[in-house]
């Protein structure tokens, strides 16, 4: 792992990815901090670090596209599948890489609050709640990344995949408001939930069975809570929107607050994500 | 050393190999002889556990593949068909990263990496880009790269395509060292190649094994006994002679190469010894003989009979 790890490390840096990670993000993040704190001499930092959060859906492709898509391109992950190195320690070294990078472009922009303390003072454990939050969000975004990059060997279809799926869940907040709530609707969502599950599960398992009896006890549960209690499925759409929004548990952060709720969803929504793309490269080997 | 037991992988309908089962002793070159598309590379693939097979067992040193991967590939060394190579590292880099990833300690590691650079000769580029180095020396870093961490076994992929004559040679006497202290399964699509340096030779087509033996055993077993003859005399009395000698199969006149002689190809029917009936023969009808020879198969024809064969069936 610790090999992976520091091959990847110094790629970021021996081609220009890592360069053109740190620049840009840096630029934006001056930028930003120039325009919303700096001239209107405002000390609200976390509120610059929330418009900031933006900034993800362009960076992180530039991160994470080339991670698993290039050494696919290039044949080289024959060198690492041949090896005696589980995909797991591969995959988990790479992600941890990037991270890094994304941790010391982040630890760069905690000069902007330093700077800040000489002129008056600031509310350090609320911009260190803010930073927490920021890289808990940012480490996600690479887990989606490290996913998508692992399911293609084109680093442009990566990059513009995860700008896609990142955009998408941006607008998911816009879209809780306008999804409808009624109950009709809200039993077709979880039906279609539940046949997702199982289409999902006949792809990986091939196993009819196995999925047909997801199929059925899904159906099951959802008959049965209908039964019982109806208005659980009033604006079901959006409370599960609503669950999957990794933006909505950023805010808490926002506000100083370090609860350990989002830090646990954000830390098993990265998991998932290493998990999937592990699960994802050991089964090319078997198709 | 290598036991491959009824490997079959199937790509939805397509069958790219298809109930492949051989074992490789210890300290054995074995020569994978196939044309593209045979499914040697699939099958090198699943050896080293790149890929799984749809059917099948692989075990190295009698641990198998799946069950064990991390012990099982510490003993393969692996020379893809396109080297894994990152254009963006220098030598020296690349060969310490695998290092790092094939765990070889770092107390042996600058004692092992001198040793293997000094045997596959790339000593005078460890400082350079692999992206700047030549197609030989690309190569050479994919075989050092095998070697490293001292497998037993190691899997070549088509080691010499894309290199110089010279290289060719120099990779050759390469594998032949290295077959000093190694099992080493090879592939090719090139027969001199394979003839030169293996000790035994599976010819593989269509993901099946069509046959297999050491070289001479090859061509003897499938020469069969013909016959080729140089005759002073006329190509139709020749001919007329030859057919009323039993036990002849097929007569096949070649031209004539030398003037007033006449080259001729005798099959025998089984693999019987023709020789005496066929000297007799044309001595009595006034055909001296002026050169008579065994004709094994070279491998080449050997290569092209197996494999047409297979296609005249299929």
């Amino acid at each position: 792992m610790i090999g992976v790890y520091k091959k990847e490390l110094k790629a970021y840096f021996s081609t220009p990815t890592g360069y053109v990670f740190m620049g840009f993000f840096l630029l934006i993040a001056g930028f930003f901090f120039a325009i919303s704190n700096l001239f209107p001499m405002v000390a609200n930092y976390n509120g610059m670090l929330g418009n900031l959060t933006f900034i993800f859906l362009i960076v992180v492709p530039i991160l994470t596209m080339r991670l698993l898509a290039e050494e696919m391109r290039q044949k080289t992950d024959v060198l690492l599948l041949t090896s005696p190195l589980s995909v797991g320690e591969m995959i988990i070294g790479k992600y941890f890489a990037a991270v890094t990078v994304f941790l010391i472009t982040l630890l760069i922009t905690c000069m902007y609050p330093v700077m800040m303390s000489f002129f008056g003072d600031i509310a350090v454990w609320e911009i260190i709640g803010g930073y927490v939050g920021f890289f808990l969000l940012g480490s996600t975004f690479i887990a989606i990344g490290l996913f998508i990059s692992s399911l293609t060997d084109n680093q442009v279809i990566a990059a513009v995949v995860t700008f896609s799926v990142l955009l998408l869940l941006w607008v998911m907040d816009a879209l809780q408001s306008v999804v409808p709530t009624d109950i009709v609707s809200g039993v077709v969502f979880a039906s279609a939930l539940v046949a997702a599950v199982a289409i999902w599960l006949y792809s990986a398992a091939r196993n009819i069975y196995v999925s047909l009896v997801a199929a059925i006890a899904g159906g099951a549960v959802i008959a049965g809570l209908y039964i019982a209690n109806k208005d659980i499925y009033t604006g079901f759409i959006g409370k599960v929107l609503a669950w999957f929004s990794l933006l909505n548990r950023y805010n808490e952060f926002s506000l100083g607050i370090l609860s350990l709720s989002p830090i646990v969803y954000y830390i098993t929504f990265s998991a998932a994500f290493v998990f999937l793309t592990i699960r994802n490269i050991e089964k090319k080997r078997w198709s | 050393m290598i036991e491959v037991q009824n490997v079959t992988k199937r790509y939805g309908q397509h069958v790219a190999v298809d109930h492949v089962s051989f074992t490789v002793n210890d300290g054995e070159i074995l020569g994978f002889l196939g044309p593209n598309g045979a499914g040697k590379s699939t099958t090198m693939n699943i050896i080293t556990g790149y890929i799984s097979a749809t059917e099948g067992t692989v075990k190295i040193d009698g641990i198998d593949i799946l069950d064990q991967p991390e012990e099982a590939k510490k003993r393969i060394g692996y020379l893809p068909e396109f080297p894994p190579l990152y254009m963006d590292m220098t030598v020296a880099e690349y060969l310490d990263f695998v290092c790092d990833i094939r765990k070889v300690s770092s107390a042996e590691r600058k004692q092992s990496l001198e040793r293997i650079m000094d045997i596959v000769k790339i000593d005078d580029v460890k400082g350079r880009l692999i992206k700047n180095l030549s197609k030989g020396y690309k190569q050479r870093v994919g075989v050092a790269q095998a070697m490293i961490g001292n497998p037993q076994v190691l899997v070549l992929d088509e080691p010499t395509v894309g290199l110089d004559p010279r290289q060719i040679i120099e990779m050759r006497d390469l594998i032949k060292r290295l077959g000093k202290s190694h099992t080493i399964i090879l592939s090719s699509h090139i027969l001199p190649e394979v003839s030169a340096v293996c000790d035994r030779i599976i010819i593989i087509n269509k993901g099946k094994i069509v046959a297999a033996g050491t070289p001479d055993n090859l061509s003897k077993h499938l020469g069969g006994g013909r016959l080729s003859l140089r005759v002073a005399a006329p190509e139709k009395q020749v001919v007329a002679a030859l057919e009323q000698v039993p036990g002849i199969a097929r007569v096949e006149p070649r031209g004539t190469f030398e003037p007033g002689t006449v080259d001729v190809v005798v099959d025998p029917d089984q693999e019987v010894d023709i020789r005496r009936p066929v000297f007799n023969a044309l001595s009595r009808a006034d055909c001296p003989i002026l050169m008579m020879r065994p004709l094994d198969l070279s491998l080449e024809e050997i290569f092209m009979q197996v494999t047409t064969q297979e296609s005249e069936v299929s």
